[in-house]
């Protein structure tokens, strides 16, 4: 059985064949540019950092509309462009700008299976050179409130019966034994738990451990639908920031065909945080 | 592995285990973090176990977690007093920021 929307992936064999030029771009998406894009990153990808080019300097959010547009323009990217985007942290953050681009409207948007870590397990060619790059002109439409889901998005979903939270933390973060892995420090919350009656279903369940690639049909749906998250439900995806949910709200949104996925960029520093927020553990 | 060896000292924030060849001391804020590589420290000239921290920008930094002296080169003061260093270091930024429940 193929993927509901096949045509958001493509492999790294159709990369190293398949350059960017006019009207297609590559874009590497980073969360560590240090020690990702500037030691090294396919030749022609322009660098998106998730920090810096995704979420607004001031307060906490993603960019708006005219931030997003400025983005584009400066990646050389126009509404026709096709856009390739691959990154660190198994597609994490590739996953979010997915998301992102997706809630402006840009259609022409695809993944390249298994990112960064997949393309250096089979040891192909890096460049530190970065591409020139002319700025475009790019009108983004309004954003779609549809894909993403906020605080009293999800306080609501709590007594609806046909909306279902799933959790993709790991399953220490999910009860709550620790709020964040130790290797960010930045990002706890002042409760440990989840969600009451969140699904923990992790991302990494989503995807091949030796490649970071995505599993098939079959296994995507022995891994969602036995813990109730079907196609017939009004489905919340969220994490700790936001980036690990977006991987999973790609795979229910386009490799399952899921109609109705939203990711909850707030996620758990958001809910963990806020005063009165029912925590289950 | 570490953690079988016997404790010689320890404080609020390191110990010095009794390594089979080396003399370990380890960084408890570091307890939990991966372990990535093991190196040179340039700072304490021995070799370290490292992992990855990442700041508020996302950017990875190296960290040691424990550092293996020699028993061959370093003895148990000479340990203590680099730990201490550390111990001090940690007492320093606890000032600077609130002390939390634990105290």
């Amino acid at each position: 059985m193929n993927y509901t929307h096949p045509e958001v992936l493509v492999e790294t064999e159709w990369v190293s064949k398949n350059p960017p030029g006019n009207k297609r771009k590559l874009v590497e998406v980073d969360y560590d540019p240090e020690n990702g894009y500037k030691k090294g990153h396919i030749k022609g990808a322009s660098l998106i950092w998730w920090k810096r080019d995704i979420n607004d300097p001031i307060t906490r959010d993603i960019i708006n509309k005219k931030q997003f547009e400025e983005l584009m323009s400066r990646n050389g990217i126009t509404p026709d462009t096709e856009v390739i985007l691959y990154g660190d942290f198994t597609n994490w953050f590739a996953a979010f700008v997915f998301w992102v681009f997706k809630y402006y409207g840009h259609e022409n948007i695809k993944i390249m299976n298994g990112g960064r870590k997949k393309w250096e397990l089979e040891k192909r060619e890096y460049t530190t050179d970065e591409p020139n790059i002319a700025k475009t002109q790019y009108t983004a439409v309004p954003p779609d409130e549809g894909l993403r889901a906020y605080l009293f998005d999800v306080r609501r979903a709590l007594v609806r019966g046909d909306t279902v939270l799933v959790d993709v933390r790991s399953p220490k973060e999910f009860t709550g034994e620790i709020t964040a892995p130790p290797e960010y420090p930045m990002e706890h919350a002042q409760r440990g738990g989840h969600i009451p009656g969140a699904n923990n279903i992790p991302w990494a369940t989503a995807v091949n451990d030796a490649d970071g690639t995505f599993k098939t049909v079959e296994e995507l749906q022995k891994n969602y639908q036995p813990k109730g998250v079907t196609p017939d439900k009004d489905v919340i995806c969220y994490c700790r920031i936001g980036e690990r949910s977006s991987h999973s709200w790609f795979v229910l949104k386009y490799l399952l065909g899921y109609p109705k996925v939203r990711n909850y960029d707030g996620s758990w520093t958001e809910w963990g945080n806020m005063i009165g927020s029912p925590v289950e553990k | 592995m570490n953690q079988e060896f016997p404790i010689l000292r320890k404080g609020s924030f390191y110990f010095i285990k009794d390594g089979n060849t080396d003399l370990i001391m380890e960084d408890k804020t570091k307890r939990g973090l991966t372990v990535r590589e093991r190196t040179l420290d340039e700072k304490l000239n021995v070799e370290a176990e490292k992992g990855m921290i990442h700041d508020m920008d996302g950017i990875g930094h190296w960290v040691p977690i424990r550092w293996f002296f020699p028993k061959s080169q370093y003895n148990l003061e000479k340990v203590l007093e680099h730990a201490e260093a550390m111990e001090k270091k940690y007492k320093d930024l606890r000032e600077l920021t609130c002390p939390d429940d634990s105290d």
